[in-house]
């Protein structure tokens, strides 16, 4: 193993080497940096080119230009990286770590979401496969797919910022908007659920009646402008996300493991009365220290009554009980959403990652940052969503027709259990690979989304750089998303295996 | 397409006229809309009293961020430095809305006491002083000159320890200003007149932080510069060149950066890389700023419009292109789009280099006419300028613009208006007077890809291709580059734009025999004696004069064909007034101080 790692290491940086070489090569031969200086009719415009030419080398050679930028950057190796100045003579070094928290910002929370929908598509998609509902996902993932970024964005900006902004201003839903947003999460309700036609036209009228009466409900009381989730909807929502991690374990067969599940609801409900007046300023300190003793809560509380399914106990104590705390806090983020339309009046923007001189309190500096990273997350998470669903549907697939999944069944393996632990977790070994390289990929690839949301990331860096034919931004940009891909790539492969014993030799 | 930014000398602050004479009911003009004034001259109205509200005005003048208090030095010379700076530091003069040059009472005045030597008085209004309560003096403008490593301190050429954009100031005055330390009052010498003194000072920057800083006592650095001991500046250089740039991005001690203006540092914030909000200046001894905040984001062009629509801007200056002037008149009342003409103009420029197609040798003048006759200018500017805006015409023009007050006076002097129809018959005619045989293979040349100038060939190409002429689209990448086809004289006729500058003797290396940017080799010997007398001369009437012998020339020799000027678009939000569309260097914010919107 160590072999094989240091195997790769030495391989890989020699190819980031060869990259650099011939990306330096290109940028330097993409253009005349002085081509604005030539048109201008300044007098001192030779005064000008001559400063210029001093400051980036442009009368040496490329490769000597190399050299130098190699001499600093060969410096990262003992963590003293020099990456130069840029064109206009600031530090590459400073740009490019303000630039790589603004990216990870962007991308870290596109990603997760992508890989959690993406992976649900695809499994739900697999198990139903040529229903209707996989033949939908299909279709919507490649016309997601095939989205030009630049375009959806636009859409976006105009729909989900300017119409939705105006919308908030004064907001109602008129009943047929109602009746058709019943219908369509109808449909799609029961198309996930499958089954026979009964089924499904149950499935259909119990979720269209519900959401037709809650939008009604949310218009009559303005909760568009005033929400909360209240204890009600809470402990409601806790339920479903505790019925999740039912079915993920033991389903209702295990009693104790259902009463472990009930249990941490009613403490759940408890604590969601005594906590309130410590969550009106928190931190996020505080925040995690929450987390941390729900965590621990879930946990006893599994460990004690679960009897011999202690495992699966605990995972759905802890479930329920982070998702009971996240509801809960989600409540609190909820009612200050009317303090935030106060203070941004149009509260989603289309440019920027926040409202500059936000003077907000904890909630609704979180609203001021959501709210800015909504629309782009959108559009990153729509266009990698595609290949997520697609590759873990391929996977599952393969996976249902294994001859253990066959030997499960006849055994008399529920279907549940099938799905979820043989058939998901064999299935989700081949997506580590893609996520991690993907992820180095995003890093580095958000380029358009970056320029049209005015989010000055890496890709901003990397665009200004080649635009003005300066190297050192360049290569900052290429250094950063090149080692991470590398890295990446590395550890997918580790990962792999770590993750399947078949490979681990 | 490559806009130059514009010289340091353009690059002059702003402000408004005193308001000696301000609104007899001065209890309402609170900044609301009340004190907005129509630009009845191109000069800033008078605001009145004015006392700035709490409210927030956001602009975006392009996504490349500022990053120095000094935007004077070779490295920090760009539009993206100079647009907030004009907000905080503040000098003699201002542009006007038609590039006229205004004095700015506020801060003093100047006169001229001699013709010869060309003598200047200038005198610094006695309130007039930095925001840490220094009083700006002459010991600033001193500063100002070292800066330009004048030959009196020792310290011209390879042994120049400042890093200036300009060296004018001491090339044009050798002696420096004749003054004390600390003194309100100084005095410019000119050995030989310069055309363009009134913009040769820019906003001074203050001469006691550097002083400071480089560990001088109050007044030493004066009277180092006033002795002529440039061995005293060095680390005082130092800190001018380096110690106001912010690499680092964040804001500086604010004692490090006090503001002339009616905006400042103090207490602002700089949230890198998006956005930069400059608060008003207390001790500002001119007019108030109307709005409290002023806050520069950082967006590229093509997300500014939707940014306008959603509020996240409210003054805008984004490409000017069909799609977004149609795109902001779609967006409906609430905000105000206006079109004009920017200082930056195309023009066809011919090669005179022995052995291509237009030079005296071949083709000579009678080509040259030929081709001016076919070329549609008209027609260009009416399918791709007139869409954006609709008042733009032909430009018949070279050192001045369609917009200036001159621009009747120098176009009638110099041009019959020969060219104004397009004649293919007559071009065919001229054609065979010259001898070439047909068809004539013109190689138009520009800086590719630019889909308004290849349009601007292809029609250029389906009118003269009719007199006999054979027009290649060479549009190149390279087209400026060092050893591209526009330096090695290698095309006949080169398409680009020049940026004007404001200078009125900016033109000389363009049109004079072997000057520097005048790459089709033209050399006309009463031209150049025109632009020496031009440029020896500190005489507005001189230089009219000199401009319309040499505009004369250049259309009889055709030297080149002006086209038009680049159209520019402003959008804003109606409720915002004061915002004025005008053609100077400085763009949109050159009266940001007087934006306010109404309650």
């Amino acid at each position: 193993m160590l072999q094989f790692v240091l195997r790769r290491i030495a391989i890989s940086a020699l190819v980031l080497w060869a990259g650099s070489v011939l990306l330096y090569f290109l940028v330097v031969n993409s253009g005349d940096p002085l081509d604005e200086l030539r048109q201008s009719q300044a007098t001192n415009r030779e005064q000008q080119m001559a400063a210029l030419t001093e400051r980036m080398n442009l009368d040496e050679p490329w490769y000597v230009r190399y050299g130098m930028w190699l001499g600093g950057a060969s410096k990262c190796l003992i963590l003293a990286c020099d990456l130069g100045v840029d064109r206009g003579g600031s530090d590459v070094n400073t740009a490019i770590v303000a630039a790589m928290g603004s990216s990870l910002r962007l991308v870290t929370l596109a990603t997760v979401i992508a890989i959690v929908l993406g992976v649900a598509m695809g499994v739900l998609s697999a198990i139903r496969q040529y229903t209707a509902f996989d033949y939908t996902v299909t279709f919507v993932a490649f016309v997601f797919f095939s989205l030009p970024v630049f375009w959806a964005a636009v859409l976006l900006k105009q729909y989900g910022a300017i119409e939705f902004n105006n919308w908030i201003a004064d907001p109602s839903v008129s009943l047929v908007t109602t009746l058709l947003i019943a219908i369509f999460f109808g449909l799609f309700a029961s198309a996930i659920a499958g089954g026979d036609t009964r089924r499904r036209g149950l499935t259909f009228g119990i979720t269209a009646v519900i959401l037709f009466a809650f939008i009604t409900i949310f218009d009559a009381i303005d909760w568009w402008v005033q929400p909360a989730l209240g204890p009600g909807l809470v402990l409601l929502l806790s339920a479903i996300a505790m019925s999740f991690f039912l079915m993920l374990t033991t389903g209702l067969r295990d009693k104790k493991v259902l009463i472990t599940g009930g249990v941490t609801l009613a403490v759940g409900l408890v604590v969601y009365f005594v906590i309130q007046p410590v969550l009106e300023e928190p931190n996020w300190w505080l925040i995690l220290a929450l987390a941390a003793s729900t965590i621990v809560v879930g946990g006893v509380l599994g460990y004690f009554i679960g009897g011999f399914e202690k495992r699966a106990a605990m995972t759905v104590g802890i479930g329920t009980a982070l998702s009971f705390g996240f509801y809960t806090f989600f409540d609190k983020l909820l009612t200050n959403w009317g303090g935030y339309l106060d203070i941004a009046g149009r509260p989603i923007s289309t440019i920027g990652s926040g409202t500059p001189n936000f003077g907000g309190n904890f909630y609704e500096t979180i609203w001021d940052w959501s709210t800015q990273l909504l629309l782009p997350t959108i559009v990153l998470t729509i266009i990698s969503l595609a290949s997520y669903s697609r590759y873990t549907r391929g996977s599952m697939l393969e996976t249902l027709q294994q001859d253990y999944m066959r030997t499960a069944r006849s055994k008399g393996v529920s279907e549940r259990v099938l799905n979820t632990r043989h058939a998901l977790r064999n299935a989700l070994i081949p997506i580590t690979t893609i996520v991690a390289f993907d992820f180095a990929n995003l890093i580095g690839g958000a380029v358009v989304t970056e320029r049209v949301f005015g989010w000055t990331g890496m890709g901003a860096l990397f665009q200004a750089g080649l635009d003005a034919v300066d190297p050192n931004p360049v290569m900052a940009f290429y250094l950063v998303t090149g080692t991470a891909a590398v890295v990446m790539n590395m550890l997918a492969d580790i990962a792999y295996a770590s993750l399947d014993p078949r490979i681990r030799r | 397409m490559a806009i130059a930014a514009a010289g340091a000398l353009a690059l002059t602050a702003c402000t408004s006229d005193s308001g000696s004479d301000s609104g007899s009911d001065g209890a309402d003009s609170s900044g609301d809309s009340g004190s907005s004034g129509s630009a009845a001259g191109p000069a800033k109205v008078d605001m009145g009293d004015v006392t700035t509200n709490d409210d927030t005005i956001y602009y975006s003048a392009g996504e490349q961020e500022w990053e120095a208090y000094n935007a004077d030095t070779s490295a920090t010379n760009s539009t993206y430095n100079a647009v907030v700076m004009d907000q905080i530091l503040e000098g003699f003069v201002y542009f006007g809305t038609d590039g006229s040059i205004q004095q700015n009472e506020d801060f003093g005045s100047y006169e001229v006491t001699s013709e010869d030597p060309f003598t200047v008085e200038y005198t610094i209004a006695d309130d007039a002083a930095w925001s840490d309560g220094t009083p700006i003096t002459s010991n600033d403008f001193l500063l100002q000159w070292a800066s330009s490593n004048p030959e009196a301190l020792g310290i011209a050429g390879d042994d120049a320890i400042f890093d200036p954009v300009s060296d004018s100031f001491g090339v044009y005055v050798p002696d420096g200003p004749e003054t004390e330390v600390d003194s309100k009052t100084f005095t410019l010498t000119y050995p030989t007149p310069y055309p363009d003194w009134e913009i040769l000072l820019t906003s001074p920057h203050p001469s006691h932080i550097v002083e400071s800083e480089a560990g001088m006592e109050a007044g030493e650095l004066a009277q180092a510069i006033l002795d002529k001991d440039g061995e005293a500046l060095g680390d005082a250089a130092e800190f001018w060149n380096d110690g106001w740039i912010f690499g680092d991005k964040t804001l500086p001690d604010p004692a490090l950066t006090p503001s002339s203006g009616p905006y400042t540092l103090d207490g602002a914030t700089w949230n890198s890389p998006e956005s930069l909000t400059l608060v008003p200046n207390e001790s500002y001894y001119g007019t108030a700023p109307a709005t409290g905040e002023l806050v520069f984001r950082f967006v590229a062009p093509e997300a500014q419009v939707q940014a306008l629509q959603n509020g996240d801007l409210n003054v805008v200056e984004p490409q000017a292109t069909v799609d977004t002037v149609q795109q902001i008149e779609a967006m409906g009342d609430q905000f105000t789009l206006e079109v004009g003409d920017t200082l930056t103009w195309e023009h066809l420029d011919f090669n005179f280099a022995d052995g291509t197609t237009f030079a005296e040798d071949e083709g000579g003048l009678a080509a040259r006419e030929a081709f001016a006759m076919c070329v549609p200018r008209q027609q260009i500017i009416d399918n791709l300028i007139a869409p954006i805006n609709e008042e733009a015409v032909v430009m018949n023009a070279r050192e001045t613009f369609p917009f200036y007050d001159n621009y009747e006076d120098i176009v009638s002097a110099s041009y019959d208006g020969r060219y104004d129809e397009v004649d293919i018959e007559g071009a065919a005619a001229k054609l065979e007077e010259s001898g070439l045989s047909t068809p004539v293979d013109v190689r138009i040349g520009y800086s590719a890809p630019n889909q308004r100038r290849s349009d601007e060939v292809a029609a250029i190409t389906s009118s003269c291709n009719e007199a006999g002429f054979n027009i290649l689209d060479e549009g190149d990448p390279d087209f400026f580059s060092a050893g591209g086809p526009l330096e090695t004289a290698n095309y006949d006729v080169a398409l680009f734009a020049w940026a004007g500058s404001g200078q009125k003797a900016s033109g000389e290396p363009i049109y004079s025999t072997g000057g520097g940017q005048n790459f089709g080799n033209y050399s006309n010997e009463e031209v150049d004696a025109a632009w020496d007398t031009l440029a020896a001369s500190s005489d507005e009437e001189v230089a009219l004069e000199q401009v319309k012998i040499i505009e004369k020339l250049l259309w009889d020799d055709l030297y080149g064909i002006p086209v038009f000027a680049h159209p520019g678009v402003v959008a804003y939000d109606s409720s915002i007034s004061n915002v004025i569309f005008n053609s100077t260097q400085t763009g949109i914010p050159w009266n940001a101080e007087q934006w306010v919107r109404a309650e």
